[in-house]
């Protein structure tokens, strides 16, 4: 809401500072600015009544005027096609400033000297473009300063918007604030009004379908007005909060909704068929032209107003074109109306119209101050534009908004803004809003709640009242010692545990978002997971759907990274995915990521080498170690997102937690990635489950450990990890372990043969061991695999 | 004298070795060793010296002459480039074998420093699903539908009463209805809003909200722990604000600023010359939402507090645009 100090003043005396006061009311209200105004720079230019007006002997479109600016009169060269005897323009003098900084001197112009100049509106930064120069009122004071007929000496203030204050989209509700700020008295502005006849009941009717749509509709008749500029007063306070005026009785409509909060409307009378307001539903498909020029198709949603044959407005959001007032109309019906705030919103959420009007309405406008807006409206066009005013009032909807009364204990208020005022100064708080207070029993108030505050409902908020008048810098800091007993979501800590594991794993940590293309399953070749959800109003129209899987936007980051250079990466992201149907949806948190580029960093004394399966699936083994699982497995996997063969499913026990594997050729295309990308998505929720840590451990061995080397040479189809299983399975008691530490193929052993050397560890938790028991053991496992694999040991 | 001589040795010592350059070692020279140096000097005075001193100062002086011109041709050595290595020695100047590195998310790193503080401070850490429905997001928040409020949350809706959440205060409601009091939790997490992105606003961000419920809980009390809160963050000279504010499910309300750390509270560009940031909006639980969860209003009080961490990741290291936050650029990410 913005704010002019100039238009405050009318209701409350201040003597602080734009910034000051601005900061009074960030301190007490709510956010606040100065904001900037248009030209504080002009100066120096005065009102001045032009006394003759003669031809430039040497310049066609120039005139030589003599003018009277107060202390004296002037000789100007004048441009501007207005400029006539008589009328009472702006000069600037020598000296004057104009918009732009602009600084006046004196000049000579096709041989005449000009002692100053006479400016229009634009020179004065106030218009892009201006016709001519400015005219004021013939009885403007001569001498006076522009500046301050035109309220260029004026500030405003910019005051946030809270949805639950009606009152602060009033210039009055606003003073109130400031009254009780500074400490001084708010002053409403004085109504005199002289009624003639007929009695506003001989000249319309009003009729209200429904009361709860409307429960009080109050029509005023103003007769013979004189439709015509407004004064400069009443433009100039519009103007200073950047309304155009248009003429009396439309600006005085406006005036008064800036005044009090309350929006009111003004139709031509004689437009009205019947002289008769209906205050009815719209039919459904029932159209209207609004204000704007807009035809809307309407339902049973919008409360409309109606005259006697069609509909004439959307009840509290904008008027109809066709009854608004124009030049023409001498008779004008004056709407001052309560209508239900849940209609308003709705009905201008969906014509797509948040009027000035509809933002008053919806957050409720002061249903006790009716009449006397009404009121004022008709006493400032009979002012203005001479308009009779028509005895009384059709009042339709019998109804008054009844009295809010609420108890605030004092207990309460010490025990939540401790230390809190004493009870003395609490209602004095309140009173100075507003609010009707009476002490009743011992450390008891009875507060009733003006009408023009609805925010205020129950005791909590006479508090926030309290609190905020007495100053939350009263209110002393405290911080408790006692504790509680704090839990550690434990699913939430083994998380964390893998984010540090893959970090430590030299991987970045990503955050992607959480939407995707309808099509994002199907181009990564995956098949459906489930039912995804869909958004009902997606922010992006391409990514409707909350994502099954994070590779597709994982995949993005690849080739954004890859397009600027940056192909080596390895990233991750600890993520929710969703599952659907929305009525039994899941969220489950997942781990993916990718790593592309060059195996390890390029280096001065290694080739560089792409990414391959092995990189990758040492990487999730290395995190399976990290977080302490037992003997990660794999299976074969087999999904056109992955390059065939080169994927796995990773197995915890007997249970899939997701996929690995190499990015297949399609997939890295339809990306557009040249490189190799080994990909991986890992259901975290499953994997927190379970690698609990078993908070056991075994105490280091104090007897050391024997190695021997076994290579064997087998047949091409032969899976290494067979062979471990084998050997596993053979269950001797003192192995503790076995790698594969070598792998052959080649020229030295025939067609069809590998050879792979495997390294076991004896080791026995009681004594030291001899070789001859684990020459034994050795033995025993080589003869099981020579039988089993067909091996034969290699020399 | 030799008092003297001891105490020149240590400070000849520490330039020689410690010189970086040529030009450096060259000046410890000239000052240490050279011809007008003060051990120079000594070592010419030594025949003014009485006889039973002049022996002892003498074996000093030439001890020390020796030592230093070894480091001095130590240091000129090293300096000369001898890292260059021998044969079987490494060229030490070559990279060495670099492992990758990789990095916690900027946004995660805040977030570890906030719960981190709020650990000491007693709260505990609670989640809640990122699909919510319209009564724990709004509802029973004080948020009814169709009141100006819900202007403040542009929200994405999925079918039926399901959206995915505007703010992580839908925690609340899960934590209190699941729970008696006392309580006294963080929620941090992402959070959702149909708003174009801008420099400012995400579409998906991440807040973390507060809530402590007890009887008697003061208003004092959350400023005072917001105040240490914020003095952990920013340093106890932190100057806090705070001042009245509106929101639905709290009352009184407040929202907090922070002196403007850029210009100190002169005016800026980064406080839009209000000399003030705002960083928390906060209040005292309004017994309508106690109402909601089937707490007793007269029995319980309590506050709750919400913040962007996105905001205060941005304020930490100087990024002005919220968007680097999800653009994934490595080149970025190294570097906050």
């Amino acid at each position: 809401m913005k704010v002019s100090l100039k238009w405050l003043k009318d209701y409350v005396d201040f003597d602080l500072a734009a910034a000051d006061l601005a900061r009074r009311l960030t301190e007490q209200l709510t956010e606040t600015e100065v904001l900037e105004t248009a030209s504080t720079e002009v100066r120096g230019v005065v009102a001045a009544k032009v006394v003759t007006v003669d031809p430039h002997p040497d310049a066609d479109k120039l005139s030589v005027c003599v003018v009277d600016w107060g202390e004296g009169s002037s000789t100007v060269v004048c441009g501007a096609p207005n400029v006539r005897a008589g009328m009472v323009s702006a000069l600037a003098v020598p000296g004057a400033v104009i918009a732009g900084g602009r600084k006046i001197e004196e000049v000579t112009l096709r041989g005449r000297r000009s002692h100053g100049m006479l400016v229009s509106a634009a020179e004065l930064g106030l218009e892009e473009n201006s016709e001519g120069i400015l005219e004021f009122d013939p009885a403007t004071e001569i001498g006076s300063d522009v500046a301050g007929i035109l309220g260029l000496d004026d500030e405003v203030l910019d005051v946030d918007e809270q949805p639950n204050r009606p009152d602060c989209l009033g210039m009055i509700g606003i003073a109130r604030e400031v009254a009780v700020a500074v400490g001084s008295e708010l002053r409403l502005p004085e109504i005199d009004l002289n009624e003639v006849a007929p009695g506003a009941s001989e000249l319309c009717s009003v009729e209200i379908e429904d009361a709860s749509d409307c429960p009080r509709y109050i029509a005023r008749v103003i007769s013979d007005v004189e439709i015509g500029p407004s004064p400069a007063w009443l433009a100039s306070r519009l103007a200073s909060v950047g309304l155009r005026s248009i003429s009396n009785v439309v600006d005085v409509t406006n005036f008064v909704m800036l005044e009090y909060g309350h929006p009111i409307h003004a139709f031509d009378y004689d437009t009205l068929a019947g002289h008769r307001i209906a205050v009815r539903r719209a039919r459904k498909g029932e159209r209207l032209t609004t204000l704007d020029g807009v035809e809307h198709e309407l339902s049973g949603m919008h409360l409309l107003i109606c005259d006697g044959e069609r509909a004439i407005a959307v009840a509290g959001v904008m008027g109809g074109g066709e009854t608004e007032v124009s030049e023409a109309t001498t008779n004008v019906l004056l709407e001052c109306a309560w209508f239900d705030p849940v209609i308003v919103r709705r009905g201008a959420q969906s014509l797509g119209l948040r009027t000035d009007a509809s933002q008053r309405f919806e957050r409720g406008v002061d249903a006790r101050a009716m009449e006397t807006v009404a009121a004022r409206a008709c006493s400032l066009m009979s002012e203005l534009a001479a308009g009779k005013v028509a005895r009384g009032m059709v009042d339709a909807g019998d109804w008054e908004a009844p009295p809010v009364t609420l108890s605030l204990r004092m207990e309460k208020v010490r025990s939540m803004l401790a230390p809190g005022p004493p009870k003395e100064k609490a209602a004095e708080e309140l009173a100075s809003l507003g609010f009707g207070v009476k002490s009743a029993a011992d450390g008891l108030l009875t507060v009733e709640v003006p009408s023009f505050r609805p925010d205020v409902r129950v005791e909590a908020d006479l508090i926030e009242e309290v609190a905020r008048i007495d100053g939350y810098d009263k209110i002393a800091h405290e911080v408790p010692f006692q504790s509680l007993a704090i839990t550690t979501d434990p699913a939430r800590v083994a998380r964390d545990g893998v984010r540090e594991a893959m970090v430590g794993l030299g991987f970045y940590e990503i955050m992607t978002p959480s939407f995707m293309e309808r099509d994002a399953v199907e181009r990564l070749g995956m098949k459906p997971a489930g039912e995804p959800i869909e958004l009902d109003n997606p922010i992006n129209k391409e990514m409707p759907l909350l994502r099954t899987t994070m590779l597709s936007s994982i995949l993005d980051v690849v080739r954004r990274n890859a397009n600027v250079g940056e192909s080596d990466l390895r990233v991750f992201e600890i993520g929710k995915v969703f599952m659907g149907p929305p009525k039994a949806h899941s969220e489950r948190w997942m781990l993916a990521g990718a790593v592309a580029g060059t195996a390890g960093r390029p280096g001065w004394d290694r080739e560089a080498r792409s990414v391959d399966f092995y990189d990758g699936k040492g990487v999730l083994w290395a995190l399976a170690e990290a977080l302490e699982v037992d003997s990660p497995r794999l299976s074969c996997y087999d999904c056109p997102v992955f390059e065939r063969g080169h994927a796995a499913e990773l197995l915890l026990g007997d249970r899939g937690v997701g996929s690995f594997g190499m990015l297949s050729r399609e997939v890295a295309e339809r990306w557009d990635l040249p490189q190799q990308v080994f990909v991986f998505e890992l259901d975290l929720d499953a994997l927190v489950e379970l690698c609990v840590p078993t908070g056991t451990f075994d105490a280091p061995p104090k007897y050391p450990k024997s190695r021997r080397d076994l290579a064997l040479v087998v047949d091409e189809g032969t899976a290494a990890g067979a062979i471990v299983e084998a050997i596993g399975e053979l269950g001797e008691r003192l192995l503790t372990d076995v790698q594969v530490f070598d792998m052959y193929r080649g020229d030295q052993l025939p067609a069809g043969k590998k050879s792979l050397g495997f390294s076991l560890t004896y080791m026995s938790r009681e004594r030291t061991l001899t070789d001859t028991e684990v020459d034994e053991a050795q033995g025993r496992i080589v003869t099981h695999l020579v039988e089993r694999f067909g091996a034969s040991l290699r020399e | 004298m030799i008092e003297r001589l001891k105490e020149l040795r240590v400070e000849a010592v520490a330039a020689f070795e410690g010189a970086s350059s040529a030009s450096e070692l060259e000046e410890a020279r000239v000052r240490y060793l050279g011809r007008k140096s003060e051990l120079n000097q000594a070592s010419r005075g030594l025949g003014k010296l009485p006889e039973d001193e002049r022996r002892a100062a003498g074996r000093a002086v030439n001890e020390i002459k020796q030592e230093l011109s070894a480091l001095l041709e130590a240091a000129a050595e090293r300096l000369a480039g001898g890292a260059g290595g021998g044969a079987g020695e490494p060229d030490l100047t070559l990279p060495g074998r670099l492992p990758w590195v990789g990095r916690k998310h900027p946004i995660t790193r805040t977030l570890e420093r906030l719960e981190t503080i709020f650990a000491t401070l007693g709260f505990e850490v609670a989640t809640g699903p990122h699909i919510e429905d319209d009564f724990h997001n709004f509802e029973a928040l004080n948020i009814p539908a169709d009141h100006p409020a819900r202007d403040m949350h542009d929200t994405f809706y999925i079918e039926g009463d399901k959206l995915l959440r505007t703010h992580t205060s839908p925690v609340q409601i899960r934590t209190m209805q699941s729970r008696k009091p006392p309580i006294r939790i963080i929620a941090p997490g992402r959070v959702y809003r149909n708003e174009t992105p801008d420099a400012s606003h995400g579409s998906e961000f991440y807040q973390l909200e507060g809530l402590y419920i007890d009887k008697g809980v003061r208003f004092g009390e959350l400023m005072g722990v917001l105040q240490k809160f914020l003095g952990e963050l920013y340093g106890q000279e932190v100057v806090v604000r705070f001042r009245p504010g509106f929101f639905p499910f709290t009352e009184p309300s407040t929202e907090v600023d922070i002196e403007c750390r850029i210009c100190r509270g002169e005016g800026c560009g980064v406080c839009k010359n209000t000399g003030w940031v705002e960083l928390l909006g906060a209040g005292m639980v309004d017994p309508r939402v106690f109402e909601a969860v089937g707490y007793d209003p007269d029995v319980y009080t309590g506050y709750a507090f919400g913040l962007g961490i996105d905001r205060i990741a941005m304020m930490m290291s100087g990024v002005s645009d919220i968007r680097l936050y999800h653009e994934n650029d490595l080149r970025f990410l190294r570097q906050v």
